[in-house]
């Protein structure tokens, strides 16, 4: 019974996605492959054009700005969120009061929909009656209210502690997992050995939750790479394109210019990092079976 | 660990209440906003606590037709396509953990790339397919193509289940005499339904809380969903806070009361079984 193959019916069970998947997001994918190759515009026949979108983009220094923007966004947020979401493991390993209620409680700002926290963060940082100017007004830390999400420096600063607030509770939660398969008789064993804290941390706590914290920093790499809505609500790539990033610029060409072909030819130059990346997870979770 | 010294308490205990006041400070913003009066708001200086409780924001909300019928939406697309992706996922699901046939490996990692893939990619070619079959500007297009974020994740996380059922319990029914058939019915699908439970709330979260697909599909007032609804109270540069953050906890309420009960499966879920 173990050695025998199950092939029919495994996929008679499994048609219905197996069906579904190639018919609405292989096929399209195919298709939408296609038409970046042509001059599609919305409710216009395509022509086919071979590279030109692609070489029009190359040209483009927008869209170098865009790969530009997405590389800085992207880097810096993934970067504090791995920092902050390993503290955040690090206190919640420890033995504390309540512990489960302040994980719970941690954990909130990546519940709830992206949409709402955005809204949330626009009201924080607004110019008129916003409470981020009064705190830091408050503390003396800014002379002067400060437009943060109309100044371009600022504005990309602004976007990105938004994606680090709703992204550092995935990370640390991940990590908390790798930090709770360490046994404590390691730690005493270093401890005995007259390992300081430091040491401690540096070659036992890391090296155990490396593989862990790789994975989910490349996971959340790929979502930060993509992420649209927190930017598009927040700045719509503005102002004058200081957060403009490849997802809100395919956005604006297909759906504000209407041409859908360029945009497409964005989404699909950013597949091959994309594909690295989820090449590297597939194979990292599939070897653990 | 020994050394639980004074300073260590410290250094611990302050690191914590520092993230909490991070995390919790924009949901607590919202919460206060929204029970604040119209005038309360736009002053100059905030207030940190409303002077009087005013349910105006959400006495707005409530009468405005508007919004009652984007929750409807909301609801009816994120139940559909929830029952309808745990349905066939959980098949699909038991025969790539339970079974064994040809391409079952190369099958499995193509359910992880679907899983992984961004909507930001796959936006413009869904909305084409959605309008190429003429069913674009409505919930049926939702409901068509909100699949692509469900099914591969349930999928997964499912994969994952029924791994942790032993097979032994299988095949001991199966001993006995129980058809594959009765085996699923009987024995696995009750083995796994706290799993099943908790990918059906996730899905549903993963859809309530949807936008960039249902920006690019859904133009017609009537269709639109809780997300739409809420960005487009916003007109122009003017800003409704008050029915804004008051209709921003309406939309978290759902999804945080179905996180309470699941938490602990959460992550293992999100991490596509990396980690466990």
């Amino acid at each position: 019974m173990k050695t025998k193959l199950d092939n029919k019916l495994a996929y008679l069970l499994m048609s219905p996605v197996l069906i579904y998947l190639l018919a609405v997001m292989v096929l399209p994918f195919g298709w939408a492959l296609y038409l970046s190759f042509t001059d599609k515009v919305v409710g216009m026949p395509a022509r086919f054009t071979g590279l030109t979108n692609y070489i029009e983009l190359m040209r483009d220094s927008i869209f170098w700005k865009a790969v530009w923007n997405t590389i800085v966004f992207t880097g810096v947020a993934v970067f504090f969120k791995t920092v902050f979401g390993m503290i955040m493991a690090l206190v919640l390993n420890e033995k504390i009061v309540c512990r489960n209620l302040f994980r719970v409680l941690l954990f909130l700002p990546w519940t709830i929909p992206t949409i709402v926290s955005v809204f949330t963060w626009q009201w924080i940082y607004s110019d008129v009656g916003g409470v981020l100017n009064h705190i830091l007004l408050q503390l003396k830390l800014i002379g002067q209210p400060m437009g943060w999400l109309a100044q371009p420096d600022l504005a990309m600063i602004s976007v990105i502690l938004v994606n680090v607030w709703r992204g550092i509770p995935f990370m640390g939660i991940a990590i908390l997992a790798g930090l709770q398969t360490i046994s404590r008789d390691m730690y005493e064993a270093a401890m005995l050995d007259g390992a300081g804290a430091i040491k401690r941390f540096w070659f036992i706590t890391l090296p155990s939750v490396k593989e862990v914290a790789i994975l989910a920093g490349v996971m959340t790499t790929i979502w930060t790479l993509n992420d649209f809505e927190i930017i598009w609500l927040l700045t719509r790539g503005g102002p004058s394109n200081a957060t403009q990033v490849l997802s809100t610029l395919s956005y604006t060409i297909g759906f504000l210019n209407m041409s859908l072909g360029k945009a497409i030819a964005i989404a699909i130059l950013t597949m091959p990092p994309l594909i690295m990346l989820i090449n590297y997870v597939t194979k990292r979770s599939l070897s653990r079976e | 660990m020994e050394n639980n010294s004074l300073g260590k308490q410290i250094v611990v205990y302050t690191t914590l209440a520092f993230m909490l006041l991070c995390a919790l400070f924009p949901l607590y913003w919202m919460l206060n906003t929204s029970f604040k009066s119209t005038g309360e708001i736009y002053r100059l200086t905030p207030t940190f606590w409303p002077e009087a409780f005013s349910w105006d924001a959400y006495a707005k909300l409530l009468n405005e037709k508007g919004f009652m019928i984007n929750i409807r939406n909301s609801l009816v697309v994120s139940l559909t396509v929830s029952l309808f992706s745990i349905a066939v996922s959980m098949l699909a699901a038991y025969a790539i953990s339970k079974l064994k046939f040809r391409g079952r490996s190369l099958i499995s990692k193509g359910i992880l790339y679907a899983y992984l893939m961004p909507r930001a990619v796959l936006f413009i070619p869904l909305y084409m397919l959605v309008s190429a079959i003429g069913i674009s500007n409505s919930i049926y297009g939702l409901m068509l193509i909100y699949p692509t974020i469900t099914i591969p994740y349930a999928t997964w996380m499912l994969i994952s289940y029924f791994k942790s059922i032993p097979v032994e319990i299988e095949e001991a029914a199966m001993i006995d005499g129980c058809s594959r058939a009765r085996t699923l019915r009987s024995i696995i699908f009750p083995l796994a339904a706290p799993g099943l439970a908790a990918t059906f709330i996730f899905a549903f979260t993963l859809c309530w809380s949807e936008y960039l697909y249902a920006l690019v599909i859904v133009t017609k007032t009537a269709d639109k969903t809780i997300t739409l609804g809420l960005s487009e109270m916003i007109v122009g540069d003017v800003f409704a806070w008050g029915p804004l953050m008051g209709g921003s906890i309406i939309a978290s309420i759902p999804v945080i009361i179905m996180y309470l009960f699941t938490s602990k499966y959460m992550v293992s879920g999100m991490t596509v079984g990396g980690v466990k």
